[in-house]
């Protein structure tokens, strides 16, 4: 913070303004409509009438603004959960998530900032919906993150590889998922529908993805199950103990075709940059 | 004779190595530009850039303002700065700023004479504040601080607004041009927004303009707006400039021209070429 802070007066003008802004939108009427009621007495009064309305229908252009302005960046952010919701009861969720955490920072992209947990709490019995909320927040994360250089291992490296934790990429997500979401995240994306969409049956088993940023987008990578479980071991373990734990866990059958399966596994997730690194 | 309006009231140690012609014209810069841009590289004289969209930014991001920097001239325009939060300034945002300003070593920084969030809230919205002489104290330490600390030329931009307080003392430009006279800053004029608050709080935008000092004017700044169901105006930047506007934008042009003009359009984005066709027709107007 920089300098002096404005008069006390200010201060109090702008805490009615905020609380103004922030006063939720009427649902009734099956429209979202300003609810110039309810906004403070005390702070209309620091408003001129004007030829187009009182001092309240002034006000509620911002607070209209306000509130679309964050819908929407919520749709934008959340897109796969917003069209299972569909629109209209997405942003009653979202207007009880953003009374809970209003927006604190200057930058607008970080408002939706455990939005999925919201849902996850509130919607705990929907999976589809709390799956759908992780999958747009993985999305959002690695679209996100950082540039960084992928790691190629070098010959240099052989001898610590199996030893060490590999470090996973901030631009790469593993989702699991119960239902098809990622297939039809894909599909909807090219929809402007803000209705709910269709709710697909669950999988018969889970599938895993691999989330990739790139220059150009984000790169969904279909996991096997096999695959899957290495990548999620190496979070916590070196290279080495993570595949022993694999192949304590697979049948005879599998582990007889584990070693030629994982060093395709391995050398495909580093041609991806799934990898940043090597934990020292 | 022509007048270089950026050029010559700027203190020698704000002046940096980039430029812009007296008279340019150019766009305001969104991601849905990116692939038309990079394929073609249209003829535009420069580009601004909304700094929050850049500011903290993943490296993928800059690296798109970096090849549109490669090309063109970049300027920065804010919406975050909340000069007039009762708050003191973000030092850890204009740390931002400064150093993304260094990055594309912008002509000039901008941002609104507005509040944008108090008490720890970011409204994410550009709010007018009672317009009253213990304001233009504050906002012009303020400004002339910005502008220090960026070592650029700094502009402050008239707000659209839809109220007024009954406390105010004086006009919207009365206000705006002691701001920026006490500061030593820059008029960043948006003539959509004259017309738009002008319109709606019952005021003569010529009586505006004729305030301005515009020897002091880095940037004219166009735009549509809407008009709501109470016939008021709504600054939404999602339609062709209107034709009032237009004119007002003349009128602007033979008072203080020439001046670096800029086309914004944040909603309903058309093609680039519809976009150049636009800002073009600020050529046919000037003529």
């Amino acid at each position: 913070m920089s300098g002096h802070a404005g008069p006390a007066w200010l201060a109090e003008l702008q805490a009615g303004f905020g609380q103004v802004i922030r006063t939720p939108l009427d649902r009734s009427t099956g429209t979202l409509r300003a609810a110039t009621a309810s906004y403070r007495d005390d702070f209309v009064r620091e408003i001129a009438d004007s030829a187009f309305g009182d001092a309240a229908s002034r006000l509620a252009v911002y607070n209209r603004q306000y509130w679309f302005r964050l819908f929407t960046v919520l749709q934008a952010s959340f897109p796969l959960t917003a069209r299972l919701f569909g629109y209209w009861a997405f942003n009653e969720v979202a207007t009880r998530f953003l009374l809970a955490h209003p927006p604190a920072s200057w930058d607008l992209e970080r408002m939706p900032d455990g939005f999925e947990g919201f849902v996850a709490e509130e919607h705990a019995r929907d999976p589809a919906l709390v799956e759908a909320a992780r999958l747009d927040a993985a999305w959002r994360r690695v679209f996100a993150a950082p540039t960084v250089r992928p790691y190629r291992p070098t010959t240099a490296d052989a001898a610590r590889l199996f030893t060490s934790r590999l470090l996973l990429s901030p631009a790469v997500a593993l989702v699991t998922e119960s239902f098809p979401l990622v297939a039809l995240r894909h599909r909807l994306a090219s929809e402007r529908a803000e209705t709910p969409a269709a709710r697909p049956p669950a999988l018969e088993r889970p599938a895993w993805w691999a989330l990739v940023g790139e220059p150009g987008g984000v790169r969904h990578v279909p996991l096997e199950p096999r695959e899957a479980e290495l990548f999620a071991l190496l979070d916590a373990l070196p290279l080495g103990e993570a595949l022993a734990r694999v192949e304590a866990s697979c049948s005879d059958d599998e582990r007889r075709g584990l070693p030629e399966r994982a060093r395709g596994w391995l050398a495909r997730s580093v041609q991806l940059g799934f990898f940043s690194g090597l934990a020292e | 004779m022509a007048r270089d309006p950026v050029q010559r009231w700027a203190p020698a140690s704000t002046l940096t190595g980039v430029t812009l012609p007296a008279d340019a014209l150019g766009l305001g810069l969104r991601p849905a530009h990116y692939p038309y841009l990079f394929e073609r590289w249209p003829r535009v004289d420069y580009f601004e850039a909304i700094s929050e969209n850049f500011l903290g930014a993943p490296g993928r991001t800059l690296e798109k303002l970096d090849r549109v920097r490669e090309r063109y001239p970049v300027v920065l325009h804010g919406v975050g700065l909340n000069l007039l939060g009762h708050e003191p300034l973000d030092e850890a945002y204009l740390d931002a700023l400064c150093r993304l300003a260094d990055r594309v070593d912008a002509p000039f920084v901008t941002d609104h004479l507005c509040w944008t969030g108090a008490s720890g809230a970011a409204h994410h919205d550009l709010l007018p504040v009672p317009y009253v002489p213990e304001l233009i104290e504050l906002a012009a330490e303020r400004a002339a601080y910005v502008e220090r600390r960026l070592g650029r030329r700094f502009g402050l931009e008239n707000l659209s607004s839809y109220v007024e307080f009954t406390r105010s003392t004086m006009s919207e430009w009365e206000f705006y041009t002691s701001v920026v006279r006490e500061s030593g800053t820059w008029f960043m004029l948006d003539v959509n927004n004259i017309y738009v608050s002008s319109h709606n709080h019952g005021k003569d935008p010529d009586e505006y303009l004729a305030s301005i000092d515009f020897s002091r004017v880095l940037e004219v700044h166009m735009a549509g707006y809407t008009t709501e169901p109470d016939g008021s105006f709504v600054d939404t930047h999602d339609h062709p400039v209107s034709e009032p506007v237009w004119a007002l934008y003349r009128r602007a042009w033979e008072r203080g021209g020439p001046f670096p003009t800029l086309l914004e359009w944040d909603a309903h984005i058309p093609a680039v070429p519809e976009l150049l066709a636009e800002l073009e027709k600020a050529r046919e107007v000037r003529a």
